[in-house]
């Protein structure tokens, strides 16, 4: 289902504008000699810390029921949901929603700043919910800047009472974008392998759930084994490998029929898919009397193109964001390490040289990294490298972090860990910068996540 | 060595030893010579003046200064202005709120500012402004009444400043008055992310007499900026004007030094995130 989103303009005749904090326009006199060779000011300052941030319960300007709940109960939800959302970014500190002043709707437009300058939050966000005529509702969503007493975006979401969730994620995501200059990330997917069962014997089901854990279910029921799950670009459809009758092949799973069909129909084991930035192609390793290489096949099947020829294992590979080049890790140097090569299969070359073995590289969506597995000194740890082979950094440490999958928005990495002992997997995520690792919940175990992009 | 040798060489060593210490007392023991002038403490400025700073003596006679209104003495100054009125009833969200009329810097008769429904707090008349008409006293003092008094009238509108002049020692300290406020706004502002320190943004500024920001803080540009932090670069300039915008206005600089060249009256801030 589809959000109809619109960005408010000056023109829209919904919402109000923010009156401007600068009531005086006076014109001080003109003084050329400002302007060239005037007097300047050097200021240094800053922080390095979660931004304070108020985002008080959302109030609705005529209460009214609808199929998700009343208009004033979901205002204080999605206010909530913006809450954790920005919280779980590890870039924000908002404030106890629950502690702050209630907002009436006219203030919504005008913020009292007088308080909130003394109540410590730097931005605030305030909203409101609305329920339309035709049975869809309107969840306004503005932000400001404390200190500097201005309006710093606005946005208004008109969705079905069912999709308010989304409504609230879209809303984080502009608080997020604009405050943080990142791309926008909450209002999106994941499908991992959600795991139960005896260690020997595990259930291996696929699962689907937003980022941050809501709105799970189960894709399959568990009859076969199935690992690796990748979204298409389309979101809606999802490419795998299932041991169907212990033959390990990719197959291709449609979200909205939930019907599934094999992808190559060839008598040899094929695994590690993953979709072309544009969706038509999806690339996977194939092993043909004893030797794997990466081939590529349309995303409707056909016959696969081979890629790569040399002996030994290649696999994982993972288009860049453009298309044009391909990452892969291959074993034909003598241990597992990270080749990138053009998308047609010329110019292979090595850019991951450390001690150990590289695995499961992914490239990120802004494309300035490539994110792997690095296996060595008794663990598994994630990392990230330059698609030229510098700048190689190590995010997380424990005994077994693997697997990882970018955020839409190419800051943060989802991955799964491992216990030592119990074998119990579960998903986590980390930042870009190394900090706020933060374990995302889910109902069973949980493996090979997934992230989708960002939903339209 | 025999031992006349070495009878010779002790000596020496003891003579030596013996005419080190006496000269060590007697430098331990010497008197300074008084110093010819008490010491002072100097600032450094960043830029040599190339220029006199020297009071620049104005050929032009000042312009005729008249009494400051016609009419009886008051007892006392009147009120600058009406208290705004209470803000009306929100306005409905889909309706523009009347933007606040700007208010002239030196109004000659302070219009009462429209009350703004949305802010009545920054929509406050500048009517209180030194320069305001309202603000001076009527004819009470001899010297005032004593203005504009002359069988000749000089013909003059020079309006310029009697010898205030920024020298760069002024300029340094005013610019360090100005840094020491804004501090601590700038100390409160995060970073957005990874290389956003590297960014450097020009704000130009524009101030009233009072100190209060008298038009919105413009952006001139930005240097640092690169493909690894340019996602940052439209937050760092926000945050250099939160900076300063959260800190002002500002208080104690110099009146004299308001419009000058290079007063702040019109000035510019470079601002950059720490590291």
């Amino acid at each position: 289902m589809r959000v109809s989103t619109y960005l408010k303009t000056a023109a829209a005749s919904l919402l109000l504008l923010g009156t401007s904090a600068f009531a005086q326009e006076t014109q001080p006199p003109a003084d050329p000699a400002a302007e060239q060779g005037g007097l300047e000011v050097d200021v240094v300052g800053g922080i390095s810390a979660p931004m304070p941030i108020a985002i008080p319960h959302m109030p609705t300007p005529a209460f009214a029921n609808t199929a998700a709940g009343n208009t004033e109960m979901l205002g204080r939800q999605i206010a909530e949901i913006v809450t954790a959302d920005l919280r779980n970014s590890g870039l924000f500190r908002p404030m106890d929603t629950s502690a702050l002043p209630r907002v009436s709707y006219p203030q919504v437009t005008a913020p009292d700043f007088g308080f909130w300058g003394g109540s410590g939050a730097q931005a605030l966000v305030q909203g409101f919910v609305q329920a339309n005529g035709n049975g869809t509702l309107t969840v306004g969503c503005y932000l400001y800047d404390v200190l500097a007493q201005t309006e710093l975006a606005r946005q208004g979401f008109v969705v079905q009472p069912a999709q308010w969730r989304r409504a609230a994620h879209k809303c984080a995501d502009a608080v997020y974008a604009r405050l943080t200059g990142e791309g926008p990330y909450f209002d999106s997917r994941i499908v991992y392998v959600s795991e139960t069962g005896p260690k020997n014997r595990r259930t291996k089901r696929l699962a689907i759930m937003d980022q941050d854990g809501a709105n799970h279910r189960f894709l399959t029921n568990g009859q076969n084994v199935v690992l690796t799950p990748r979204f298409a670009p389309n979101q809606q459809t999802i490419v795998y490998m299932s041991y169907v009758n212990d033959q390990p092949r990719v197959y291709v799973y449609e979200l909205g029929s939930g019907q599934q069909r094999l992808l190559v129909n060839q008598p040899y084991m094929t695994f590690a898919p993953r979709f072309s930035p544009d969706g038509r192609w999806v690339l996977f390793s194939m092993s043909v009397n004893g030797n794997t290489d990466l081939y590529r096949v349309s995303a409707s099947g056909g016959a696969p193109q081979r890629l790569t020829n040399a002996p030994g294992i290649d696999t994982g590979g993972s288009y860049s964001p453009d298309g044009q080049q391909i990452v892969f890790e291959s074993d034909r140097g003598g241990s597992q390490q990270l080749y990138v090569m053009n998308a047609d299969g010329s110019g292979q070359r090595r850019i991951s040289f450390g001690g150990g073995q590289y695995a499961t590289p992914v490239w990120s969506p802004r494309g300035d990294n490539i994110a792997f597995t690095r296996i060595g000194g008794g663990g598994f740890r994630i990392g990230v490298i330059s698609p030229a082979g510098g700048g190689e950094k190590i995010l997380t440490e424990a005994w077994q972090d693997e697997g990882p999958t970018w955020a839409p928005n190419g800051r943060v990495i989802m991955f799964f860990r491992t216990a030592q002992g119990s074998g119990k997997a579960d998903l986590w995520s980390v930042d870009l910068t190394g900090v706020n690792e933060r374990r995302i919940p889910t109902p069973l175990d949980g493996s090979d996540p997934a992230w989708s992009p960002l939903l339209p | 060595m025999d031992r006349a040798e070495a009878t010779g060489f002790g000596v020496a060593v003891a003579g030596h030893a013996a005419l080190l210490g006496v000269l060590s007392m007697g430098f331990a023991n010497a008197v300074q010579p008084p110093l010819m002038n008490a010491p002072i403490e100097v600032s450094f400025v960043d830029e040599v003046g190339l220029e006199s700073t020297v009071t620049e003596i104005s050929t032009e006679p000042p312009a005729q200064s008249v009494a400051p209104e016609l009419g009886a003495p008051e007892e006392a100054a009147p009120e600058p202005a009406e208290t705004p009125a209470p803000p009306e009833p929100a306005p409905k969200a889909a309706e523009a709120p009347p933007e606040p009329k700007p208010v002239p810097k030196q109004a000659v008769k302070p219009a009462p500012a429209k009350p703004a429904p949305a802010k009545p707090a920054v929509a406050k008349p500048k009517a209180a402004a030194p320069s305001g008409k309202a603000n001076e006293t009527k004819g009470s003092s001899l010297g005032e009444l004593l203005k504009g008094i002359g069988s000749d009238p000089s013909p003059s509108k020079s309006v310029k400043p009697t010898g205030a002049v920024m020298s760069n020692q002024a300029a340094a300290s005013i610019g360090a008055a100005i840094q020491r406020q804004i501090q601590p706004c700038a100390d409160r502002q995060v970073n957005p992310g990874p290389g956003a320190n590297r960014i450097r943004t020009r704000v130009n500024l524009r101030l009233n007499r009072d100190g209060s920001l008298a038009a919105r803080p413009k952006v001139l540009g930005q240097t640092g900026v690169d493909d690894g932090n340019s996602r940052y670069a439209a937050r760092v300039a926000d945050l250099a004007i939160a900076a300063f915008v959260g800190c002002s206005p500002l208080r104690g600089l110099p009146e004299e030094l308001y419009d000058v060249p290079r007063g702040w009256s019109n000035f510019t801030m470079n601002y950059k995130l720490p590291g």
